[in-house]
């Protein structure tokens, strides 16, 4: 079985300064991977770059083991591959309805629209009651719900979500932390976290890259990333 | 009272008509976050070809439908060929295509139609008794009827916007361009997309405009005022705002028809002038407009 997503060897960067040197990273179908790092690693630019954001200068990206040429955005979404953006990826000036819907562009089954909108408003009640209201008027972690539904409405495989605990109260992160594990578990959508709430992540996780300044600098289960004290002094801090 | 409504009435002829053509800025604007100023120029050149069309003995509004069509691929391939490839280098140069564009399509109009004013046929009724008697004010019918063309219009692309996955599209990529790419909008297309429709709804709008704009033909330049009055009715209203268009197109053409009415030492020469000093007026006070989200940053 070949992973969902894998990266050879990527290097990509913001015009003449490189940020990603040569670093391989894979999710197998419904696994939780952990990318933990320091400010300044490199964890914000490594999502950008699977989800087709920020063009490769080297390496290659590979859904189900085959090479994806020209990744954009809405080929890698079309792919299975969908990224909950860093500081809230919605579209404040549109409606909740209007965001989810837009979740859904790429999606043929249209009928069944309707039915994944129902389910997430199941799933977070407050974005029912908001539903025709502008995204930019609700709350942090109402809007941070709202980027996790939308970003599953074009049922992905695999969810990138870049440091989604970041700036919300303790209890929502938990909540939203909470949401994701249920995901996982009953949708089978499998999961790649960036986050700095290292414990919380490692909670769910089965694996972690540690990355570092640009490079992979150990990987290993969580397991054991849990256990053992010098690395989470080292690494984590904590 | 009579003398009142009359000005009212050929406010709001005139003020449809800037809503028509700020309509297509501010489709422009909401997706590229650009002014083309060569939108006054699209619309010129389809205008010539329905006059063109016209005089081989197509009637009027038959020719109106090939207009639209080459309008649509006119403001589709500008941008895919012309707006595009300089986009990405800088935002100036966006600006300096739209020039090109203008003068470009202006010198082309000439070259192939010529230079003379050109008597157009009118796509409404007109005549000595075509009007409704309001107090004593003549209510023509064609004011009736470019206020109705306008008012489907504006229902058609509110339609189109809040009720269509595309219209839903181009309304995310006016919000948040990166966010909508990453929901799966080709952005691309939704752009060129954009700027097709806004070019014909220019080629609608101008063949219903040259008769009621002074001259009353089609030149070479009859385009240029109506496209200052435009700007000056979207900036007024915001400049992504499609209400804001209907609202500021209006509420210019009506307050020049006063100012033109009430303010004679000023002179009707000088609604030009008026217009730009509203320009002026909305980017020094409130840049957003009316009901407009985000504020000119270039121009």
């Amino acid at each position: 079985m070949s992973a969902v997503l894998e990266a050879r060897d990527l290097v990509a960067g913001y015009g003449g300064l490189t940020v990603l040197r040569e670093v391989s990273v894979s999710v197998d179908p419904s696994e939780v991977v952990v990318v933990l790092g320091a400010n300044g690693a490199g964890k914000s630019t490594l999502l950008s770059a699977l989800s087709g954001q920020l063009p490769l200068t080297g390496g290659q990206l590979l859904v189900d083991g085959t090479p994806v040429r020209n990744a954009r955005p809405d080929v890698m979404l079309a792919k299975g591959v969908s990224l909950v953006p860093q500081g809230r990826g919605t579209l404040t000036g549109l409606s909740v309805m209007d965001n989810l819907r837009l979740g859904a562009v790429t999606r043929k089954d249209k009928a069944e629209v309707g039915t994944d909108i129902d389910r997430w408003f199941t799933v977070f009640p407050r974005l029912a009651e908001r539903r025709d209201q502008v995204a930019g008027t609700l709350s942090g972690g109402e809007q941070q719900m709202l980027a996790v539904a939308r970003a599953m409405m074009s049922r992905p495989r695999l969810l990138l979500c870049d440091e989604i605990s970041l700036g919300l109260a303790p209890v929502v992160v938990q909540e939203l932390f909470v949401t994701l594990a249920e995901v996982n578990r009953e949708l089978g959508t499998a999961l790649l976290l960036v986050e700095q709430n290292a414990e919380l992540a490692l909670e769910i996780a089965s694996r972690v890259y540690l990355l570092e300044v640009g490079e992979v600098g150990a990987s290993g289960s969580a397991e054991s990333f849990r256990d053992d004290n010098s690395i989470r002094a080292a690494y984590l801090g904590y | 009272m009579d003398i009142f409504l009359s000005r009212l009435f050929a406010g709001t002829t005139s003020g449809a008509v800037y809503v028509l053509i700020a309509l297509c800025l501010v489709m422009v604007f909401r997706s590229s976050s650009t002014i083309n100023f060569a939108q006054g120029e699209f619309a010129l050149f389809t205008s010539y070809v329905t006059w063109w069309l016209a005089g081989k003995g197509v009637n009027i509004w038959l020719a109106v439908v090939p207009a639209i069509l080459i309008g649509f691929l006119m403001g589709a391939l500008a941008e895919r060929w012309l707006v595009r490839p300089v986009r990405k280098r800088d935002e100036t140069a966006v600006l300096i295509v739209g020039l090109a564009l203008f003068t470009g399509l202006n010198g082309l109009s000439g070259w192939i139609w010529g230079s003379d004013e050109k008597p157009f046929p009118r796509m409404l009724p007109t005549g000595e008794d075509t009007y409704i008697d309001i107090a004593g004010a003549r209510l023509h019918y064609d004011t009736i009827l470019i206020v109705a063309i306008m008012a489907a219009v504006v229902a058609g692309l509110t339609l189109f916007f809040n009720k269509t996955s595309i219209g839903l599209q181009m309304r995310a990529v006016a919000t948040n361009p990166d966010s909508a790419a990453l929901c799966g909008v080709r952005v691309g297309r939704v752009l060129t997309l954009s700027w097709g429709m806004s070019a014909a709804v220019g080629a609608l709008a101008g063949p219903l405009l040259v008769p009621l704009v002074p001259p009353g033909q089609l030149g070479l330049s009859s385009m240029f005022p109506v496209l200052i009055f435009a700007t000056a009715a979207a900036l007024l209203g915001g400049l992504d705002s499609i209400k804001g268009a209907v609202v500021g197109g209006l509420a210019l053409g009506i307050g020049l028809a006063m100012v033109n009415g009430y303010v004679t030492f000023l002179g009707g020469s000088m609604s030009l002038t008026s217009a730009l000093v509203v320009i002026v007026a909305v980017l020094l006070v409130k840049p957003t407009g009316l009901f407009g989200a985000r504020r000119l940053e270039r121009v």
